[in-house]
């Protein structure tokens, strides 16, 4: 997921700013701080050539800046009514530090990092969200690779045993508790994990588990629903994104026919955009494509809360024959955190038929 | 002859004294036509200045009545005493000039200033100090302060005052008393040059016969039963 | 020539008496403005303060442990809203901060602790709690509280803890009370004052224009529009001098409020807290108001009230002693300044009637021009009244704000000689074992006067009829010594520091005993590091208004399980040199550089804190005096010149 540190690493200034604690970074000037300068000597950057490693990297990565845990699932109520769910954790660090370093004691209350969780749930045309922050090295925040778990409060997505992954969030008036299991190995995108995010060489680091088979309950208003269906998950973390002059992305990942799965975005840079996907086969092989093979455009406009969204997009890669409509349900899908986004479940009709999730940032006020 | 500007009724007045009450004034009666003069005499005591007050409203009569400018007042005890001193005030500030023995000017304002104040209080916006002051002698004076002047061009400056503020009737306690005998008479002149041509009524209080002389009437309130007589025609018996 | 400008001409023949006038409306104006900006501020401040914490609840634990980070984090978990408290006390003039955690507080919604406005945790006091946990070190010792929404219920409660009444700020009662009150009396006292001397200075311009009125009258001006024309007047020259003396009141409480500040931190532990100043308009109609009050009420209104003419002094004296009476016998504040007020009014009212009564008295005694000089005396004593009752009421304002002041040291002096009672005081080392400093120090023999000072928590069983238990301050001291046999008592058991020593029973301190109820002889249940035991009350020792409930007991006699959460040696050198001990210590507990704290300088530099504080009201109550005195001199001196064509008479 493109997701949104920026804006844990902009809340994290703006308290600060505002405890007149630590004043001495200057506000990023472009989208959420994600072009924010890796300090030389500092916070590392990933290049062509950095590799993944399993399981750590399913961990955090304390040298990098940004990072985060996210999981979109398109699911089914056994009425059967389309429910979508989200869950992302952020980890955005203000100082860099060794995997192996050890940790500043936590009865110090040390702000080197902040911790960032979302939740939402889509379900017949209503959107609910929550938010939660948290410092981090305290223990109310964390992630660990072994075990796998994530957790910020009581929200957590915890591995059980060996493919089995629990995923427990309690917003105000909804709740879920999802099994996750984990159907095929993890894709690196990109060059072997390294996804360049624009021509320059920007980029982050990014696998995802592109087919959980999920099943669960969603409880909403005090009536549980028993769900089931398809979950995403990514894994990306970086020390700089974005260069000067991008100004937000549009980012799809589609569950389609035939096993089919396809990961796109777009970076609106002030000319033009950077364009990059992943085309992944039933076999859990990996085409990257890029601005030559992937082509993406708007194709409707939505009135939300927050402005003008395109909320319908055509998406078409020649070479395989693709020619994709992707639209998002009727309903206003903003997670208005501290840094307002547009996250919605999606259905694809065309060449192929799917599901998936659409992100896009940097629209509206 | 002319309607009388002011005439008294069986006017009476006590004060209370020690024990008892003393009347000043009983039983008086006269009235003074338009423009005419007349003078109060008698020795000190005998209700000359009250008689002054209680003709221009500053004192209320305890019997008999008052009429001014063709309006009646009542004695004490009669009705709305509020609004017949609202009228009281209104004439004394356009119709009625008083002139006292000493302190008629505002001590904080010039000669000049307090002609012009008078005169405006009369609603005379339109009046000149310095005529006035000149007419009376003391033109070059308009900037100086009362304290600043002699008790005689205090005078003068008063009397400005009450021409400048074109009265129907000017009422004077002693005008020249405290003055010697040469600013007296200068001072004298120019009162009753400026009533004659101006044609106001004038009733002045005075122990001076020469001063009272000079006036068309004369009231001795010395006298159980005064009388108002012509001066010229009847020399007071004193 | 209107008649505005004809009356108003009056100053322009005196303008010195116009510009006393202004000068006193701009004064009086200053110094209200003055006192009242910092009343209202440290209103606003013990306020706050309490706000902050009122009505709050913690989590503790049930073991009596203080909670710590792990606490939070592992409530947390538990989805449970939790919020860390983290309150450092830093010696003066740094004084005390909160640490809170931004990110823990969205939990709570809008009842955000502390919260005033939207001014949520932000700005002094509070800091984010990472950097208040870098300023805890050993000589600003942090206390970190879990609070939780009143919402939260005990059964929701995780096992292991339970929920507790939030209270650490202080709970300032009759003190703080008594300061607002003082500063409020202060206020009402320069209104007063002020009242009086503008009063005086314009009934002399309007004795002068006496005459011009009577004039005006023989005009057929009405009496009732050169009145309404006076008031205009004033209302003019108030609002003219009301607006620099409100400018300059609050630029003098901005001046001296760091003093202030300083005084209320060390008093109530409560910084001064920056609030908007309160506008222009409520000092405006004040000061206005007052000008008008004091130029135009008619003296003779007094007499017309029923009663009080055909009382007359009858009346003042029996206010006098009903006054009296109240200081008296009064047990409640408000009370007692009512009393004193009264006592104050009628003693103004009564003074420039005995000096003129008895001027009278003492010129009937005499002939001629003896007799003459002293009737001249009793109208001068009665013309001076009111600046005479001003000047009296600035000497008693003075007078007061002096016994505040003294009242206030004394209090904090005597706190202070309680607390630093040794000369040094060295604090145990974090790695170091209390016991071997103690046999240390009880080996050497030429040492002065020492004891070992073990600070640590325990908590009262509950009473009857209170939920909660409560949570006090426990000062473990051993041996039991000169030291702190000085401390006054209150009331105690006979022999109560000799039972003390012997670990027969507690002393409590006075605040512990007045909120529980406690009194020499009583039975305390305590628990001490897990344990609960009953402890006989020994005797209740001042405490100069620390709102902490404390508990004073013998060292040697606490349950082996109780832990102090601080440790420390005070001592009196005697015939060592201190560098010595240092030595000596620094061996025995094979330490680094010890903490020594020279008690006597501490004491020094707080006393200068604290002179600093009541600069304010000090310089009030001088320039007030300043003020009546210039205000009777000039009346004297109008007096005397508008009699100086009689004086010159008599010696012709």
């Amino acid at each position: 997921m493109m997701g949104f540190p920026g804006s844990l690493r902009r809340a994290a200034l703006v308290l600060c700013l505002a405890l007149s604690a630590c004043s001495e970074s200057p506000p990023s000037s472009g989208f959420a701080g994600l072009d924010e300068q890796a300090d030389a000597g500092e916070f590392a950057q990933p290049a062509p050539g950095d590799r993944l490693r399993f399981p750590e990297d399913f961990g955090p990565h304390p040298r990098h800046r940004i990072e985060w845990w996210y999981l979109t699932a398109n699911l089914t109520t056994d009425q059967g009514e389309p429910l979508g769910l989200q869950w992302t954790q952020f980890r955005q660090a203000l100082v860099a530090r060794d995997a192996d370093a050890p940790a500043p004691a936590a009865n110090r209350w040390p702000m080197e990092a902040g911790w960032m969780a979302h939740a939402a749930v889509s379900f017949r045309e209503q959107h609910g969200f929550a938010e939660k922050l948290a410092r981090g090295d305290i223990g109310q925040a964390g992630a660990t690779a072994e075990p796998f778990n994530v957790w910020l409060d009581d929200w957590h997505l915890q591995a059980l045993e060996e493919g089995q992954w629990r995923l427990q969030v309690n917003g105000e008036g909804w709740s879920y508790d999802l099994r996750l299991t984990v159907q095929r190995e993890p894709v690196a995108h990109g060059d072997h994990g390294f996804s360049a995010k624009s021509a320059s060489g920007e980029g982050s680091m990014y696998f995802s588990l592109v087919n959980l088979a999920i099943a669960g309950e969603v409880t909403l208003n005090g009536e549980v629903h028993r769900v089931s269906g398809l979950g995403w998950f990514d894994r990306e973390w970086s020390s700089q994104f974005l260069k000067a002059g991008q100004q937000g992305w549009d980012w799809f990942a589609l569950h389609l026919d035939g096993g089919y799965k396809l990961m796109a975005f777009r970076l609106r840079e002030d000319e033009g955009a950077f364009v990059s996907g992943s085309w992944i086969n039933a076999n859990g092989d990996v085409e990257s494509l890029g601005a030559g093979d992937l082509l993406l455009e708007p194709a409707g406009w939505q009135t939300s809360q927050h402005g003008r969204v395109p909320a319908q997009w055509r998406l078409r890669i020649p070479p395989h024959e693709v020619d994709l409509l992707i639209e998002a349900p009727a309903g206003d899908y903003w997670n208005n955190g501290l840094f307002p986004y547009w996250e919605s479940p999606v259905s694809v009709t065309g060449s192929h038929g799917g599901v998936g999730y659409m992100e896009l940032t940097g629209y509206g006020g | 002859m002319t309607e009388p500007v002011i005439r008294v009724t069986h006017l009476s007045k006590r004060f209370a004294g020690a024990g008892d009450t003393v009347t000043v004034l009983s039983e008086l009666s006269f009235s003074l036509p338009d423009g005419g003069s007349l003078a109060l005499t008698g020795r000190s005591g005998s209700g000359k200045s009250t008689l002054l007050n209680l003709l221009c409203g500053l004192e209320t009569p305890d019997q008999g009545e008052v009429q001014a400018f063709g309006e009646t007042f009542p004695a004490a005890g009669g009705r709305s005493p509020k609004a017949a001193s609202e009228r009281w005030a209104r004439l004394r500030r356009r119709d009625i000039g008083v002139v006292f023995q000493d302190a008629n000017l505002m001590p904080a304002l010039s000669l000049g200033d307090n002609v012009r104040f008078r005169a405006r209080l009369a609603g005379q916006t339109q009046a000149s100090s310095a005529h006035w002051l000149a007419q009376l002698g003391i033109g070059e004076l308009a900037d100086r302060y009362p304290d600043q002047v002699s008790g005689g061009q205090r005078q003068r400056a008063a009397l400005a005052m009450v021409f400048a503020m074109k009265p129907g009737l000017i009422l004077a306690d002693e005008p020249t008393g405290s003055l010697d005998h040469h600013t007296a008479d200068a001072v004298a002149d120019s009162l009753f040059s400026l009533q004659q041509s101006t044609g106001c009524g004038l009733i002045l209080a005075t122990h001076d016969p020469a001063l009272a002389a000079r006036c068309q009437y004369r009231l001795d309130l010395g006298h159980d039963q005064p009388v108002l007589t012509a001066s010229s025609a009847a020399p007071s018996p004193s | 020539m209107t008649l505005f400008v004809a009356l108003f001409s009056h100053y322009r023949r005196h303008p010195l008496q116009l510009l006393a006038l202004a000068l006193m409306i701009v004064l009086a104006t200053t110094l209200w403005t003055g006192v009242s900006n910092l009343t209202e501020r440290a209103r606003a401040s013990l306020a706050q303060s309490e706000r902050a914490v009122a009505g709050q609840q913690q989590l503790v634990r049930v073991d009596g442990q203080a909670v710590s980070v792990r606490d939070f984090a592992v409530l947390r978990r538990q989805g449970l809203c939790v919020m860390p408290w983290l309150e450092v006390r830093r010696p003066a003039p740094a004084g005390r901060v909160i640490g809170v955690d931004p990110f823990a507080g969205g939990c709570f919604g809008d009842q955000v602790p502390g919260q005033a406005g939207g001014d949520a945790l932000i700005g002094e006091p509070f800091l984010d709690i990472g950097d208040a946990a870098a300023l805890v070190d050993q000589d600003n010792p942090g206390t970190l509280s879990l609070l939780v929404p009143v919402t939260v219920l005990p059964a929701e409660l995780p096992p292991g803890y339970e929920l507790k009444d939030f209270s650490l700020g202080p709970a300032t009662g009759e003190l703080g009370e008594s300061f607002l009150l003082n500063l409020d009396a202060l206020g009402v006292l320069v209104l007063l004052i002020t009242a009086l001397l503008v009063r005086s200075v314009y009934q002399m311009g309007r004795v002068q224009r006496r005459e011009s009125f009577a004039l005006l009258a023989r005009f057929g001006v009405p009496p009732g529009r050169v009145q309404r024309l006076l008031l205009m007047e004033m209302v003019v020259l108030a609002a003219l001098c009301v607006l620099p003396g409100i400018w300059l009141g609050r630029w003098l409480a901005a001046v001296l409020g760091g003093g202030f500040g300083q005084a209320l931190e060390g008093l109530f532990d409560t910084p001064l807290y920056a609030v908007e100043g309160g506008g222009f308009a409520l000092p405006a109609v004040v000061m206005v108001t007052m000008v008008l009050v004091a130029c135009f009420t008619d003296q003779r209104l007094w007499a017309k009230l029923p009663g009080v003419s055909a009382a007359g002094p009858s009346l003042w004296l029996a206010m006098l002693f009903l006054g009296v009476v109240m200081v008296g016998v009064t047990p409640g504040l408000t009370w007692l300044f009512t009393g004193i007020a009264l006592v104050f009014v009628a003693v103004g009212v009564l003074t420039p009637r005995l000096l003129s009564a008895s001027a009278q008295w003492w010129s009937d005694r005499a002939g001629g021009l003896v007799l003459w000089q002293r009737r001249e005396l009793a109208v001068l004593f009665r013309r001076l009244a009111l600046p005479v009752v001003a000047l009296q009421f600035a000497v008693a304002m003075v007078l007061a704000v002096q016994a505040l002041v003294t009242t206030f040291e004394d209090t904090f002096e005597a706190w202070l000689a309680q607390r630093l009672e040794a000369e040094f005081y060295v604090e145990v080392p974090d790695a170091a074992r209390a016991a071997d400093g103690v046999r240390y120090l009880a080996s050497r023999t030429e040492l002065g006067d020492w004891h070992l000072v073990q600070r640590g928590t325990a908590r009262l069983s509950a009473a009857a009829g209170s939920g909660a238990p409560v949570e006090v301050d426990l000062f473990a001291i051993a041996p039991i010594g000169p030291l702190v046999t000085g401390w006054t008592l209150q009331t105690s058991v006979a022999d109560a520091w000799s039972k003390l020593a012997a670990g027969e029973g507690v002393m409590v301190n006075e605040q512990l005993a007045r909120r529980e109820g406690l009194k020499p002889g009583d039975s305390l249940g305590l628990t001490v590091g897990g344990q609960a035991r009953e402890f006989a009350i020994l005797g209740v020792y001042a405490d100069y208004g620390r709102p902490a409930g404390e508990i004073l007991a013998a060292g040697q006699r606490l349950p082996q399980a109780f832990r102090p959460q601080f440790e420390s040696l005070s001592m009196n050198p005697g015939d060592v040199t201190m560098t010595e001990i240092e030595q000596g210590l620094t061996e025995v507990w094979n330490a680094g550089k010890l903490t020594v704290r020279d008690n006597r300088s501490i004491q020094a530099l707080a006393s200068g804190v604290f002179d600093q504080t009541f600069l304010l009201t000090r310089a009030i109550t001088v320039l007030t005096l300043v003020l009546a005195g210039t205000s009777l001199l000039m009346m004297g001196w109008v007096f005397f010149s508008s009699r100086a064509w009689y004086y010159r008479l008599l010696s012709v």
